[in-house]
């Protein structure tokens, strides 16, 4: 499209042109495509089965058999990967110019950018997505027939969104598949909107994402407007050169990284904006399992890890995201200890865990955040899926004081020891995943120089102890002990003749997705130890590789705020120093004093909700009989009276506001200006329509009238100069 | 001279569809009458095809001649728009015209009698009227396109009057011929004025014959000023702009709908066209060109009029053919913005806006002449209330066309309209463009009722008596029409290409006389690799 000299102004003059970046431009790889479509195929067909009413499990097996397809794709394009990474232009989505120079263009096309980031996310987002659609084939089995179709289209929308969001070249399409997940994560909490709870957390989580989204869209329109391109690799290779870093000085470059983060923390939960997370398990717990907390959450580290060179040119904007980072992980862990419903304890946890990440970007190792991501997503999708199980065989209790000893009962065993094995790892447990690659980001808390960094990773290390005790208090609680259940109050179909409730276990599909992810989670541990390729430098394995490729990296040399010899964004094994912590290396000493600090909170789990369940009671009585000490299990209960602080703070006004702008509206904008203005026209065409009276000689007569007018005028125009001089 | 006929094929197909229709509706043969859209269509898909190939014509302009016509590749995006159209439009047409007396005849009660059928006529006319357009761009001299504007015309008036058989068409038609060759007869007075300043017929010649009188005097003078402002005036007919719009209400309403889809858009088009191969003549195209003031004025005061007084006219119908029929007024206002922005990015705009136009139009109409109400057309907005629940193929297609005219993102005429104001902004007119936004909204009244009524509405005594008819070629046109406004969207920036392309003047030309291939944009797969 041109368009002849349109001028748009720009703040950022002068950026040179920007010659080709160093990534290959792929045609032979549109096959890459797929991943994209597959989904989108999914979800025309599930509607089509909507339409059609199918009462057949047709959308689950459609949907995961395109997910899979979308899964053997992306490994497909992972064994076809050579660094740095590669273009596959799909198609001209909004490609305009209006003149010659570099930044008169602008290029935001439906193309994909594939380095060994987004092929790590993309691998796990499709993967994960497959497994637990088939987990959801049979957990949604009540409702075939019903929303069956729905939900399966649901997933398939946010597929779609999910991949176009990692697989972008572009931060327009990211922004779309932003925007996507969004609406998809809208649609499947809401997913059983007849309950009044479940749309008013899908309407909390739409709303809480918007902010971020602001952030999100004024951080690309700033992008733009100063570096004059949205497109990664363009937007790389002007950061990566010198001469132009230090043309981009101004406010905009130290804003971006805010609002980028801003949106982060809107849809990966974190403070100020993590309030939507928890209430989301509003929706089916596939969903809880797949978009909130393996997938869709994670998109805010992946944004930040891949707008990293942007972080890197306002140094204190990486502080600020470990503080959160690390707060909100104290924050959520203290509140998970003292909550009673399972699936709402592993929320915090998930937010907290995501906490942790942002920690990890903070302290300049994205490849410790990479890593738990990728950890998390298996063993937090995991015990998400075993939760579900649990709410799915006890019609919907989730009550932990309600459910003992699962693992005595027939057919919960499975269910029993994969949730051990997640509930292990998230508590970093020695040599599991979650262990390693907690590991990661806490060492990094020690080594990098940043304000208060220490005192983050005591805080880090203090969470990490918490989180033990609250994941084991939930497993100790519900699959140990003696067996004793309750159930809850969604019956389908569970009851005998006599009322009498049976639980009932989960078949097949369930089990088999439990086993491959506990394996999964298991397995994650070894990339740790797998060597590294890229260079042997580096430890981490096979997960820094995956980071060191890509934008992640740090881009831009000697331009580190802390330590030069972390410019990898991970640590190299030998030749540079280190801080200590008890006069040890920091890596070494944290294997040590987080597998104490883990062991300490899984005792103190077994001791209160294993071995004495009523001192658990007890203490609890006690505490809150204290003064001095009863405020502080009263406020973890309560979530630290966040969403009252919410309430008070941001919607009492805001209602009050809107009441004043609606009685505003509707007596003077409306009484006065709408409805008076509406009259003129229309006062005006009355007035006008007795010249419409239809007769051809009173036609002809305004006609050529108004022709001899317009001709009369001119000439008198032309004969005594124009009103007002020229036109 | 054979060069010159060949640019002319896709005019002599139609032509020889035009015929073929003639013929081919004079069959005692029902079956064999009821392929007359088919053959339609087909003509249109040869003429399409015809211009493919004129048009890939290695040096085309040294065919014409050099500079011979003002404006040489408008009919390489002018041609398949008609096309196009014009398929959508017959679908539109399709099982319309005699239908009392082929079903009389199907019957039984009465033989054939080929003095008796209109059919043939009617498709011939219709394909007649579609040549006199694509002959519109290709005019080289007045004396063409007051032919071609013409052979546009004249085929409507008879279309209007055989269109349907009762005394409301006859007197749309009475009406519609009259202040026609009036309007004719203005333009072509005008046309008479200018030859007498310049002494040429030739659209090109008199080009040069202004500009160097421009560049002597400062002026291109005041008989050809006035020459041009008549002209321009009356050519405002086809397009019914102001203050030559006020037939249309009268005409529109009695024409029955499928022929109201069609004047609607062709003469309109036609006009549009015409105009802007007459301003051409003040070589305002050329290396410092600019409209003499008083074409300026004169222009903008018509789009600001045309616009306003058609929404604020169609503000107070309850009729929704009137309605329509004073929408398509102020659309003609928003068209004339595109022509003042001037060659390039504004005829640009014009093009892709009259093709919203077209389609949205033309699937409004599709959606009246899809629904009867007691044998009768549906005419009142408030039959409308409802329709989804009966028929919610015609009321997403009313909503749909209705939103694209009202310009309601993502479809084509919301593109459409954001081309011509960025137009307009581009070349200094923010005034009009603000003229034209806030038309948009006054616009937004009765659109959204189009949109509201049928989807939300609840149905009433009078809607409840409404159905569907049976024919088959309506719903399709409408069908077709608003996948098209969903899906070109898509195609925007090709489709840009190509307009940008083909509204090259035929001064870019002698500066680029060696190479004919579009200069590429800029835009293009930059990709840095």
């Amino acid at each position: 499209m041109m368009l002849h000299g349109l001028h748009v102004p720009l703040m950022s003059t002068g950026v040179p042109a920007v010659p080709a970046a160093d990534v290959i431009v792929a045609p032979d790889l549109a096959w890459a495509g797929l991943i994209l479509l597959l989904p989108l195929v999914s979800l025309v067909l599930c509607g089509l089965c909507a339409a059609f009413r199918v009462r057949s499990k047709l959308p689950a097996v459609i949907t995961s058999a395109a997910l899979a397809g979308a899964f053997v794709t992306s490994v497909m394009l992972y064994l076809n990967y050579t660094p740095p990474g590669e273009v596959v232009h799909l198609l001209d989505w909004i490609n305009v110019s209006w003149g010659s120079g570099a930044i008169d263009s602008f290029a935001a096309n439906f193309s994909l950018y594939i380095d060994s980031l987004s092929l790590l996310w993309i691998m796990f987002v499709t993967g994960l997505g497959t497994l637990i659609t088939i987990y959801a084939s049979e957990y949604m089995e009540p409702d075939l027939g019903k929303g069956y179709a729905r939900f399966f289209a649901g997933v398939s929308v946010f597929l779609f969104a999910m991949a176009s969001l990692v697989l972008s070249d572009n931060l327009l399409m990211l922004y779309l598949g932003w925007e996507g997940v969004g609406f998809a994560s809208y649609w499947l909490i809401g997913y059983y909107y007849q309950r009044p709870s479940a749309v008013a957390a899908a309407k909390k989580a739409f709303i809480v994402n918007r902010i971020g989204d602001l952030g999100l869209a004024l951080a690309v329109y700033l992008i733009w407007v100063t570096f004059g391109t949205v497109q990664y690799d363009e937007l790389t290779t002007v950061l990566q050169h010198e001469d132009w870093r230090t043309s981009f000085e101004g406010w905009t470059t130290s804003a971006i990284p805010y609002l980028l983060m801003l949106a982060a923390f809107g849809k990966s939960a974190q403070l100020p904006l993590y309030v939507w997370l928890p209430d989301a398990m509003e929706g089916p717990t596939p969903v809880s399992a797949l978009i909130h907390a393996a997938t869709m959450v994670t998109a805010g580290i992946y944004l930040v890890a891949r707008t990293y060179p942007l972080f890197m040119l306002e140094p204190t904007s990486l502080h600020v995201v470990a503080w959160v980072g690390g707060l909100t992980a104290l924050l959520a862990a203290t509140i998970g200890m003292a909550q009673y419903d399972i699936k709402r304890i592993m929320a915090y946890s998930t937010v907290s865990q995501l906490g942790y990440m942002f920690l990890g970007l903070g302290v300049l190792t994205t490849y410790g955040a990479a890593y738990h991501v990728f950890t998390h997503a298996f063993f937090k999708a995991l015990l998400f899926l075993t939760c579900g199980a649990i709410m799915h065989g006890f019609a919907g209790q989730l009550d932990l004081r309600k459910l003992s000893g699962l693992r005595h009962l027939p057919g919960w065993r499975i269910t029993s020891w994969t949730m051990l094995i997640g509930a292990l790892c998230l508590a970093g447990f020695p040599f599991t995943s979650g262990y390693f690659s907690k590991d990661a980001i806490l060492a990094e808390a020690f080594v990098t120089q940043g304000p208060g960094f220490r005192v983050l990773g005591w805080l880090a290390i203090l969470t990490a102890g918490l989180t033990a005790y609250y994941t084991f208090r939930v497993w100790f609680r519900v699959c140990a002990g003696p067996a004793a259940y309750e159930a809850g109050d969604e019956h389908h179909g569970d009851e005998d003749h006599s009322g009498h409730f049976h639980p009932h276990a989960p078949r097949l599909a369930i089990n088999a997705v439990l086993v491959i992810l506990a394996i999964g989670a298991l397995v994650a541990a070894l990339p740790y130890f797998m060597s590294n390729q890229a260079d042997e430098r580096l430890v981490g394995g096979w997960v820094a590789d995956m980071v060191h490729d890509s934008t992640a990296r740090e881009g831009i040399p000697g331009f580190h705020p802390g330590d030069p010899a972390h410019a990898g964004g991970h640590h190299h094994a030998d030749g540079h120093a280190h801080g200590h912590i008890l006069g040890m290396d920091p890596h070494v000493a944290m294997y040590w004093i987080s597998g104490t600090v883990g062991m300490v909170g899984l005792l103190l789990a077994a001791w209160l909700h294993l071995w004495r369940r009523d001192h658990a009671d007890a203490l609890r009585r006690w505490m809150r009989s204290r003064v001095w000490i009863g405020w502080l299990p009263r406020a973890m209960e309560r979530k630290w009276y966040v969403d009252e602080f919410y309430h008070a703070i941001i919607r009492a006004p805001l209602w009050i506001l809107g009441h004043v702008c609606h009685a505003f509206d509707r007596f003077i904008i409306d009484g006065i200006f709408v409805d008076g203005l509406a009259r003129v026209p229309r006062g005006v065409a009355r007035w006008l329509q007795p010249l419409q009276a239809g007769a051809v000689q009173s036609l002809a007569v305004v006609m050529v009238g108004g022709t001899m007018i317009i001709l009369l005028l001119m000439a008198l125009f032309m004969q005594f100069g124009w009103p007002g001089g020229s036109i | 001279m054979i060069d010159r006929l060949w640019f002319l094929l896709p005019e002599l197909i139609m032509l020889g569809g035009a015929i073929a229709c003639a013929i081919v509706g004079l069959s005692r043969d029902a079956g064999f009458r009821r392929t007359l859209p088919a053959v339609v269509i087909l003509t249109l898909i040869a003429a399409y095809a015809g211009s493919l190939a004129v048009y890939q014509t290695p040096n085309l302009e040294a065919a014409l001649g050099a500079g011979a016509v003002a404006l040489p590749w408008l009919g390489s995006v002018v041609i398949p728009m008609v096309a196009l159209i014009g398929t959508v439009l017959v679908l539109v047409q399709a099982g319309f015209v005699d239908r009392g007396y082929e079903s009389a005849v199907a019957s039984g009660t009465v033989r054939f009698d080929p003095l008796r059928s209109a059919r043939g006529e009617y498709y011939a006319f219709f394909l007649l009227s579609l040549a006199g357009l694509m002959l519109t761009c290709e005019a080289p001299d007045l004396i063409w396109l007051f032919l071609a504007l013409e052979l546009t015309s004249l085929p409507t008036y008879i279309m209007v009057a055989i269109g349907r058989s009762d005394r409301r068409s006859q007197e749309a038609a009475m009406k519609y011929f009259f202040l026609g060759a009036l309007a004719a007869a203005i333009f072509l007075f005008g046309f008479a004025m200018l030859y007498g300043a310049t002494g040429t017929m030739e659209l090109v010649a008199m080009k040069d014959v202004l500009v160097a009188r421009a560049a002597d005097t400062g002026s291109i003078g005041s008989l050809a000023t006035v020459g041009l402002l008549v002209a321009l005036i009356g050519v405002g007919f086809k397009l019914a702009a102001a203050p030559l719009h006020l037939y249309a209400p009268d005409v529109y309403e009695g024409a029955a709908a499928p022929v109201t889809a069609f004047i609607a858009f062709v003469p309109k088009a036609g006009g549009a066209i015409a105009i802007m191969l007459l301003l051409s003549v003040t070589g305002w195209a050329g290396e410092g060109g600019s409209l003499p003031p008083a074409v300026l004025v004169t222009l903008w005061v018509m789009s600001a009029l045309t616009m306003t007084l058609g929404n604020i006219g169609a503000l107070l119908q309850t009729n929704v053919k009137r309605m329509l029929a004073y929408s398509s007024i102020a659309h003609s206002g928003y068209i004339l913005i595109g022509i003042i922005a001037g060659p390039g990015a504004g005829f640009a705009a014009v093009l892709i806006y009259l093709l919203a136009y077209g389609l949205g139009n033309t699937a409004t109409f599709s959606v009246l002449a899809g629904l009867r109400r007691g044998g009768e057309e549906v005419e009142r907005i408030e039959d409308l209330a409802g329709l989804r629940e009966r028929h919610p193929g015609l009321a997403w297609a009313m909503a749909i066309s209705a939103g694209s005219l009202l310009g309601f993102p993502p479809l084509l005429g919301f593109w459409g309209k954001v081309l011509l104001f960025i137009a307009g902004v581009v070349s200094g007119q923010l005034v009009l463009v603000i003229i034209a936004g806030v038309n948009s909204a006054i616009s937004a009244w009765y659109y959204l009722r189009l949109i509201a009524l049928p989807l939300t509405g609840s149905p009433t005594g009078s809607s409840r008596a409404v159905e569907g008819r049976r024919t088959f070629g309506p719903r399709l046109a409408g069908v077709l029409a608003c996948v098209l406004l969903i899906g070109l969207p898509l195609l925007l920036e090709p489709m840009l290409r190509e307009v940008d392309a083909a509204v090259r003047d035929v001064d870019s030309m002698r500066v680029d006389m060696t190479s004919i291939e579009p200069p590429a944009s800029p835009g293009d797969y930059d990709l840095p690799g």
